[in-house]
């Protein structure tokens, strides 16, 4: 192996694992705000450090701190305790290793090899996805059993049946969505999606499969355990279903876990849906051949964003209470923040275009920006994970049972067959 | 280099896993020793290159049908006196390993005395989705369905089934 081979994957490890432990601070924070934004109240915006409250960012540093030096109590009625500590471990993990197949960003061409940018390239694709899904399905029915209380186990039973029926239409869905693409892999349907439809529209998931879009989300959402479907632990019934013995970093396990599914049943409907890394109308070739124009538009893109973005600070931090000149010192640092953070990219794009342009390093400005592109929509699909929690009730679980078997099967059955005879005729 | 080193562990685990589904008592214990079988077997397959066969190993097998068993065994919520009791669990061991000494020397003699002949490598491609895929509906595309209707029959049997007890309790 070569330097620049390791590097390379040093930096793929390193995103395919930091990422998503990183997004789980942005969003419990987009979560809770979000929620506040909703429900037209202000969220948790107190917790501060010397004034700085981080638009509320710092109250996750709290929680952490919290759940860290909480007592981990281990009930004395548990007899499995290997299994009861297994379980926690088991979601975090297997939610944290289906991230690792998801492109960033176009496979990097240097020199003579290429390098795919995901922390696995595996060719198996979706199938990892699929494969890594149902063990955390392990993870819920060993935590809700080893409880050994009836909370614990009712969630556990809905939880576990929930996530089975709906890897069936998932998996339906997906069976129409890869018949279009003619691939699992999933820098190759990234690829695909770069392309135009007529000339006009881009080429994307939600375009050439709409019904597979609906219940693909149906379906991810199901997965998750999230609002409306998330009767594995409804509160006025069964408390908190199966994490409901945990405490502690156990407990913040089972919390992170959730998180990352979430984050990345985000990343995979960008993915599969929305074009992954692409950016709509300029495939990879495109941008790298339009290197330069593309990093001057950048530096004339960016300070008008950080311009609206120091305006919209300027106008919302400074409020009344508890100290107002503080909160005007603190608007100020916010803003010279964006500024200093805005001329240092300016400073490095500058040096690219007078430097580096061609070659290599307009292919790392590509990967740079395609990454921040996939960032983007990723996080735009859990904020509306968000939006949905806050806006739709519960269903009810006989509901949910017959909406999977009932509804969603027949129609991604259906979906396989009109898919099945277009692709056909289209050869 | 690291290909035997992998063999014999994941082996090792699939054999460790079976044993220990049949001396566990608890289910529970039973059922995930078996899982890391499965997992350890989808591991052997994937060095044989068989990239298609490990991932169908993993999501039917360890993911779909040891999580229906998992589901099921946390259904009945077992406790440790509905367990049968297994008193002379040593003596059926121990007469089960008599019983099977010479059919294991027998497969021991038939496997030593097999030539020792290289095979040749894999060709690229293989077990990849696509060259199954071809093998499946070119080669094999009568066996493939004949099993798909099986599989059908045994789906409508056993909703027959359910049908037919839960209108026997009405």
């Amino acid at each position: 192996m070569s330097g620049t081979e390791i590097f390379i994957t040093i930096i793929r490890v390193g995103f395919g694992v930091f990422v998503p432990l990183s997004a789980v601070a942005v969003m419990v924070w987009m979560e809770r705000r979000g929620a506040g934004f909703i429900q037209d109240r202000a969220g948790p915006n107190r917790c501060n450090v010397l004034g700085f409250r981080f638009g509320g960012l710092l109250q996750n540093i709290a929680d952490a701190i919290k759940l860290l030096f909480k007592e981990d109590v281990i009930p004395g009625h548990i007899a499995h305790k290997f299994y009861f500590i297994l379980a926690p471990a088991l979601v975090f993990i297997t939610a944290l290793l289906c991230f690792a197949v998801i492109p960033f960003a176009d496979a990097l061409v240097l020199g003579a090899s290429t390098y795919l940018m995901q922390a696995m390239p595996l060719e198996l694709g979706i199938l990892w996805f699929l494969a890594i899904i149902g063990f955390g399905v392990y993870g819920i029915i060993l935590a809700g059993w080893a409880s050994h209380n009836k909370y614990g186990l009712l969630g556990g039973l809905r939880a576990a049946a929930q996530v089975i029926s709906y890897e069936i239409p998932m998996g339906l869905a997906l069976v129409s969505l890869l018949a279009v693409y003619g691939t699992v892999n999933l820098t190759e349907v990234t690829q695909f999606q770069g392309r135009l439809l007529f000339g006009v529209i881009p080429m994307w998931g939600v375009v050439l499969q709409p019904l597979g879009f609906i219940i693909f989300v149906i379906a991810a959402f199901a997965e998750t355990n999230r609002t409306p479907f998330d009767l594995a632990e409804g509160e006025s019934e069964i408390v908190a279903g199966f994490h409901v013995e945990y405490s502690s970093m156990k407990f913040a396990l089972f919390f992170m876990g959730e998180y990352i599914a979430m984050f990345v049943s985000s990343a995979l409907i960008v993915t599969l849906f929305f074009g992954g890394y692409q950016i709509p109308w300029l495939n990879t070739q495109t941008l790298v051949a339009h290197a330069r124009p593309v990093a001057v538009a950048l530096m004339l893109i960016l300070p008008a964003a950080a311009y609206v973005f120091a305006r919209w600070i300027g106008f919302n931090n400074p409020g009344p209470a508890p100290n107002p000149a503080q909160r005007v010192r603190e608007t100020k640092v916010y803003i010279a923040v964006v500024w200093s953070l805005v001329a240092l990219i300016e400073v490095i794009l500058l040096g690219y275009i007078v430097a580096g342009a061609g070659g290599a390093a307009d292919r790392i400005l590509v990967v740079w920006l395609q990454t921040a592109v996939f960032l983007l929509k990723t996080f735009f699909v859990c904020f509306v994970y968000v939006w949905v929690r806050w806006t739709l009730p519960r269903f009810r679980y006989d509901q949910l049972q017959k909406l999977g078997w009932e509804k969603l099967l027949p129609l991604a059955l259906f979906n396989i067959f009109i898919t099945g005879a277009v692709v056909v005729a289209l050869g | 280099m690291s290909q035997p080193l992998l063999f014999y562990a994941l082996s090792l685990l699939a054999i460790v896993g079976a044993v220990g589904l049949l001396m566990f008592k608890h289910p529970m214990n039973a059922a995930m020793s078996f899982a890391v079988t499965l997992i350890a077997l989808a591991g052997l397959y994937g060095l044989l290159s068989a990239t298609l066969v490990f991932a169908i190993q993993l999501i039917v097998y360890a993911g779909a049908i040891m999580s229906l068993i998992l589901f099921i065994i946390m259904f009945l919520n077992i406790q440790p006196d509905d367990l049968p009791d297994e008193s002379g669990y040593w003596y059926y061991l121990a007469g089960g390993a008599a019983a099977l000494t010479p059919l294991a020397l027998l497969l021991l003699y038939g496997i030593n005395s097999l030539s020792v002949t290289s095979t040749p490598e894999a060709p690229p491609g293989f077990g990849t989705i696509k060259e199954v895929g071809v093998v499946l509906f070119t080669d094999w595309l009568l066996p493939f369905e004949i099993v798909s209707i099986l599989l059908l029959v045994a789906l409508v049997g056993a909703v027959v089934l359910a049908g037919k007890r839960e209108g026997g309790n009405d």
